[in-house]
């Protein structure tokens, strides 16, 4: 069976260039994979499904849905909120009317009239301020044929958002552990917490939480690598919390190599967001790999994470004492860091399995493409079996038929 | 209790599996129990017509039969598990092994087509759905239990059964090898005849019959076997266990068998197994230089393998005992003590 499948591939600097980077060769194994050229306007002949990798960047994206929207087709959905893509492929293609009326499309009347609120500069635009009360995702659902989510938490919001198509929840793959030095940060247990260094991220509350756990544990380092967002006061923070003189180690954007020294050198992860977009992390995927114990956000995909891996801490008013009092565990007790990293270890060789995922991934696209023919056919022959002997539509007889077909997916 | 055993059945054919669910209703009347086979015909093709069948399942009721409340049913095969109960207890012998491990193989069903693609896919799902509704899940081996947890991610108990009641004996250890096999190309009886090929004292025995019989006898010819490949066709229960008896081994080298009877009724005549190192199920109770030999499949390390035992009589009689010891602890008591527990 041929795929099309549409993505950003490396070197592309993207987590799901990243990602495909990992699957395709592993899908490529059951099915037969075309990775369509960036820029491509639609699969190439002879295509039986095309497969749509969409996050919510437009300068990864954009081209991606483009194709999609002329060739409908299975959408791998990395992100449930699309704001930011709908608004590159439509105000960033000085196409204000498009972004308007999915405004309104979505969100009545008063969506629009925010639109225009954009539009004119009167507002800050609402995929900077407030993407996850305008997540816009009708623009890709509307002519997906079926979706690949990473949760449940995508799931349920698609179909909340009226996709009625075939989901799959397939989990996302994991690399292999390298074999890498560990590069440690600190002389006593180190904390670290990497990716783009932002409120969303919830870095002030762990760095209050830090400064927290630190006046017992003045042994715990927080290492912090990933290039700080603009605008996020980093050194204000550390000096008001006294974290800039000793507790904290940093390193900006760093290649593959040394994230993976630098996570392998770590005791624990942190990695927590609020809001979510509905998003993965490639992160929290590489410290399950390395089999290191979690802290996250109870949110999204983060909190359908089993519980023997991560402390949940929940985005809530009383968020930073949560995390302090997680992060004094996990510090305090390296028999809960080594039971968490085993089954952190555990968990990514079982569910995250490369070679599981793409066999989800090939059962999703078989599906998408021939499952139509096969659940017409098998109805057609029920019907007409149970027409030959008298059982016509809309009677009790017909009924039981179709509850019981219905009972084990094929009807 | 009442209890329903399920048998899918292709008409006209008897193999392992429709012996296992005969037995198993003996066995469960004997002690004391009221059982029945429950029989659906069973045909996988062409197209979608392996979903409709299995289908029919779906549709019987089993809850009760005459006024009367059936207790429990038993589910053997694909796709008898289908069927819906408040006590569904499934003795999973196989799946439908075309969806799984033999597709993209000689042996597989499916095309290369999005909507065979698809046909397949929804093979699968029935399982997953079909099996999770199960209040106990056994398989008749670890093989079976492994691949069944691979594919549908359900755990299961192994619960091996005893074989075919023979009247079982060792009447020593003559110079013939026995294959007790139906003859269909899975279970490789080509290998042992091109063994015998390059071993010109090696002589062997094939049982059984099947649509690979003609082109078998037609190699044996062609590699000059005359007189030393007897092809016996089926055989009465008595012939059978005369020749287990009597024989100096037993070869069975099937490509991953489920579980496979033919090498506890050798152990039950105190015969070693010669099995392959990809046979599956076998392997379960077929281990080198214990209760058998065990060799990679090409008809070199056969035949290396068969003379090694021809000369060492006393190592596979030993072998052979050893296998007995196993295949005595495979008890009928102890199997349906368990499936009613």
């Amino acid at each position: 069976m041929r795929v099309a499948y549409f993505s950003p591939m490396p070197p592309e600097q993207t987590g799901i260039a990243d990602y495909s980077a990992l699957l395709v060769p592993a899908l490529r194994e059951r099915v037969d994979v075309t990775v369509v050229r960036r820029g491509a306007r639609k699969p190439p002949r002879g295509t039986d499904v095309a497969l749509y990798h969409v996050g919510n960047n437009p300068d990864a994206h954009a081209w991606i849905v483009d194709a999609l929207r002329r060739a409908p087709g299975v959408v791998v959905l990395h992100d449930f909120v699309l704001h930011h893509l709908v608004a590159g492929m439509t105000v960033g293609r000085r196409d204000g009317h498009a972004y308007l009326d999915l405004m309104e499309r979505e969100h009545g009347v008063v969506g629009r009239l925010l639109g225009h609120g954009v539009l004119d500069k009167r507002i800050p635009p609402l995929w900077e301020s407030r993407p996850e009360d305008f997540p816009l995702p009708t623009f890709v659902l509307e002519h997906a044929t079926g979706l690949i989510v990473h949760s449940r938490y995508v799931r349920d919001r698609a179909r909340a958002a009226g996709f009625s198509g075939p989901i799959s929840a397939v989990p996302h793959p994991a690399w292999p552990a390298p074999s890498v030095p560990r590069e440690r940060a600190g002389d006593g247990v180190v904390v670290g917490c990497f990716g783009v260094v932002n409120s969303s991220k919830r870095v002030p509350e762990l760095l209050r939480a830090t400064a927290e756990v630190r006046r017992e544990h003045p042994e715990l380092t927080l290492l912090l690598v990933g290039s700080t967002s603009p605008g996020f006061d980093l050194d204000r923070r550390l000096q008001r919390l006294g974290l800039a003189e000793d507790g904290l180690a940093r390193a900006g954007w760093v290649d593959e190599p040394r994230l993976w020294s630098l996570m392998a050198g770590s005791d624990v992860l942190v990695n927590l967001r609020h809001p979510t977009m509905g998003e993965t992390s490639g992160s929290v995927i590489r410290g399950l790999s390395l089999g290191k114990p979690l802290v996250v956000s109870d949110v999204g995909w983060f909190a359908e994470l089993p519980d023997d891996v991560a402390l949940k801490v929940a985005p809530d008013d009383v968020e930073v004492e949560t995390l302090t009092a997680a992060l004094e565990l996990l510090v305090a007790r390296s028999d809960v860091r080594e039971a968490m990293g085993a089954a952190a270890a555990e968990l990514a060789g079982r569910e995250h399995e490369v070679g599981r995922v793409a066999e989800l991934y090939a059962a999703a696209l078989e599906n998408a493409a021939g499952g139509d023919a096969v659940s017409d056919a098998v109805l057609r022959e029920v019907s007409e079996a149970a027409a030959d002997v008298g059982i016509s539509a809309n009677t009790a007889e017909a009924r039981e038929i179709a509850r019981r077909l219905a009972e084990v997916e094929l009807g | 209790m009442r209890i329903a055993v399920l048998r899918p059945q292709v008409p006209f054919a008897r193999g392992g599996a429709e012996i296992f669910t005969d037995r198993l209703v003996d066995e469960l009347r004997a002690r004391g129990h009221e059982a029945d086979l429950v029989s659906v015909p069973f045909k996988w093709y062409p197209g979608t017509r392996v979903l409709t069948q299995a289908f029919l399942w779906r549709m019987l009721d089993l809850d009760e039969a005459d006024g009367r409340k059936i207790d429990v049913v038993v589910a053997t095969k694909f796709p008898s598990y289908l069927v819906r109960h408040a006590d569904k207890r499934v003795w999973l012998v196989h799946q439908f092994r075309q969806a799984y491990e033999l597709d993209g193989t000689p042996l597989g069903q499916f095309g290369d087509s999005p909507e065979e693609r698809a046909l397949r896919r929804k093979v699968q799902e029935l399982d997953r759905v079909a099996l999770r509704e199960a209040s106990r899940l056994f398989t008749t081996s670890r093989n079976v239990a492994s691949r069944l947890e691979a594919s549908t991610g359900l755990a299961a108990e192994v619960l091996p059964h005893p074989p075919q009641e023979l009247d079982y004996r060792c009447q020593g250890y003559e110079d013939f090898v026995l294959s007790v096999n139906r003859l269909d190309r899975a279970k490789r009886i080509d290998l042992l005849i091109e063994a015998a090929a390059r071993d010109s004292e090696l002589e062997v025995v094939i049982t059984g019959d099947g649509p690979d019989r003609e082109r078998l006898e037609r190699l044996a010819s062609d590699r000059g076997l005359d007189g030393r490949a007897r092809f016996t066709g089926r055989v009465t229960e008595a012939e059978l266990a005369d020749l287990y008896a009597r024989c100096l081994a037993v070869y069975y080298a099937p490509v991953d068998e489920d579980y496979g009877m033919v090498p506890l009724e050798a152990f039950l005549s105190e015969k070693p197994v010669l099995t392959t190192t990809d046979a599956g199920g076998p392997l379960e109770v077929v281990s080198d230089h214990a209760t058998g030999l065990v060799v990679t499949p090409e008809a070199e390390e056969i035949a290396r393998a068969l003379g090694w035992l021809r000369e060492h009589r006393d190592e596979a009689a030993s072998f052979g005992r050893a296998g007995h010891a196993i295949a005595r602890e495979v008890t009928w008591d102890r199997a349906i003590g368990r499936l009613l527990a």
